[in-house]
């Protein structure tokens, strides 16, 4: 556990002392308030739903900001060669990176509730819409992120971690279009339930579904565990 | 732990065994890097790890410290084995890789505290340890300093002090005085000689002068196989069976030759003229490798002429590297 924590507090501090963090927040509030005043203003609705909308497709593209260094950084710098000589469990490496990167997802996601005191203050939303939005959210990027770390362990090159993270999320947010294709209704069934904007949707109209809960950690579960894996075999 | 029988005097350590390799090998697809390198590190021992460049040592160093691991074969670090119990050892270990693993962006203080916590150096302890190896390493100036500002000698003992934390029974350190200044590499070496006293310390170098000043024991490998492990000494005895003898006298030169050759233990000679001066002759004898040679040639030449200098070349390390690095290797099994 303490191992764990170790590796946490070092991505932290690693992120929040080069400009990463703040390039990241920066980002990410400039794009949300854009789409807020867009979205909110002009049509007079006070509701976050398009705004979510937004949110979650700018997250596929934050996120690999966020994700490319935390493998590929430490095989370029030479440096897993010390984390894979400690006496650190794959596991406590992967768990600790993601944590760290977690935090970063949490404090974007917190930079974004600046929105909501216009929204309170000139209209009257609807508050548990809002949270399971928000629910759906840090979901949705937590899963982001797993893929994006996995991503990011294949490879030296962070632009190429970067890119294969984006194309790998873009595949799973449209995979839903692909169910017009498909005459077994199992298998359309199957791409629905890929889906992660299908999932999201579902959190911005104010169903916090378990299926949909599930699915995303379920999808957290699954590459991190890869992650891990891949660790103990490229030994 | 009992290490088999075969293995040879030589390849034993003398004291208990901390780091043993018993017929490592390991292939990355067809190619193979290393083949079945057996040797020991013993408690109390610093052993220099010599060949050259694509021998195998950094990755025998890698499977020491359990970053890849053997393909065939087995290595045991305080008794637990790499390839199952790698969590246990690493607890053991203090790896100096050849690149320092340094993360640029955090300060050396942070670093340190980082590898002294995922060491598992208990939390109340880690002040005074990090005190510790800051002062050992002469970290203090540029203690709370980032890291890539650092000079190529810091960064180098930056990474010495990260394996120094937490007082680990086995030491790797691969090529650890590269890119120091003279003073610094003479610092290093008595951090490393101060800490090898107590506990077992593998050390990879190009720099032959500093084996002979701080190894017991020196190994040598080339294209993945061990060539040789033995005190610099006893290699310097293994390696040649003739020693180089030269001296200078004021003498006629046939006279001087059969004098000389009548010596028991002198096998070939070499006169010519010196540069300098044209009635003193330079002598070159190739002499058997026993003690007391250089003295009969010495009382031969004297009882008849005037002998100006003499003087018995024994081999140094170098030429001993060379001698076995030189060779093919499939011609020489392990020492």
């Amino acid at each position: 556990m303490s191992g764990m924590l170790a590796v946490c507090q070092k991505e932290l501090s690693t992120y929040f002392r080069s400009p990463i963090a703040y390039f990241v927040v920066a980002v990410f509030m400039v794009g949300t308030g854009y789409f807020f005043s867009y979205n909110t203003f002009l049509t007079g609705n006070a509701t976050m739903a398009e705004t979510f909308q937004n949110m979650g497709i700018l997250l596929l593209l934050v996120i690999p900001a966020v994700s490319m260094r935390l493998f590929s950084g430490e095989y370029g710098a030479g440096t897993m060669e010390l984390l894979q000589t400690l006496p650190l469990e794959p596991w406590q490496v992967v768990l600790g990176k993601y944590l760290g990167a977690v935090a970063i997802l949490l404090l974007m996601t917190a930079a974004t509730l600046i929105d909501l005191v216009p929204l309170y203050l000139f209209g009257n939303p609807e508050t548990t819409t809002i949270l399971s939005g928000y629910i759906g959210f840090v979901l949705l990027g937590m899963a982001c992120l797993a893929v994006g770390q996995f991503c990011s362990a294949l490879t030296q090159n962070q632009i190429v971690a970067a890119l294969l993270t984006v194309s790998v999320l873009l595949g799973f947010w449209f995979v839903h279009d692909l169910q017009s294709f498909q005459t077994s209704y199992a298998l359309r069934g199957l791409v629905r339930h890929l889906s992660f904007s299908l999932h999201f949707g579902a959190f911005i109209q104010g169903l916090v579904r378990s299926e949909a809960v599930i699915y995303y950690l379920v999808v957290c579960a699954i590459a991190l565990t890869l992650n891990a894996s891949y660790l103990e075999w490229r030994r | 732990m009992g290490p088999p029988s075969r293995f040879s005097p030589a390849v034993m350590s003398p004291a208990a065994a901390v780091v043993a390799l018993e017929s490592v090998s390991k292939r990355y697809g067809t190619k193979t890097i290393i083949q079945d390198l057996s040797f020991t590190v013993g408690k109390g021992e610093i052993v220099g790890f010599l060949g050259p460049n694509g021998a195998g040592k950094t990755t025998t160093m890698r499977m020491i410290a359990g970053f890849t691991t053997a393909t065939s074969g087995r290595v045991t670090v305080a008794g637990y084995d790499m390839s199952t119990q790698n969590a246990e050892a690493a607890r053991r270990i203090g790896y100096l890789p050849e690149r320092p693993p340094l993360y640029d962006t955090l300060d050396v203080s942070a670093y340190l505290r980082f590898v002294a916590r995922a060491k598992g150096v208990p939390r109340l302890a880690i002040p005074a340890e990090l005190e510790r190896v800051t002062a050992a390493c002469r970290l203090e100036a540029v203690y709370r300093h980032e890291i890539y500002k650092l000079s190529k000698g810091y960064r180098q003992r930056v990474g010495l002090a990260q394996a120094l934390l937490g007082t680990p029974e086995v030491l790797l350190l691969d090529e650890p005085t590269i890119g120091l200044d003279p003073g610094q590499i003479q610092e290093s070496r008595e951090v490393i000689r101060s800490f090898g006293e107590a506990h077992a310390v593998l050390l990879s170098t190009h720099i032959l002068p500093e084996v002979t000043m701080i190894c017991r024991r020196v190994a040598i490998i080339n294209h993945g196989r061990l060539l040789a492990i033995d005190s610099p000494s006893g290699l310097q005895r293994a390696v040649e069976q003739t020693n180089r003898v030269t001296l200078q006298a004021t003498a006629p030169a046939q006279p001087l030759r059969e004098e000389l050759m009548a010596v028991d233990g002198v096998r070939a000679l070499d006169i010519h003229a010196a540069a300098d001066d044209d009635r003193v002759l330079s002598v070159e004898c190739h002499v058997d490798a026993r003690e007391g040679v250089e003295a009969a040639i010495a009382r031969a030449v004297a009882s008849r002429w005037a002998l100006h200098r003499l003087e018995r070349h024994q081999p140094t390390l170098e030429n001993i590297f060379l001698h076995y690095v030189g060779e093919a290797p499939a011609a020489r099994g392990a020492a």
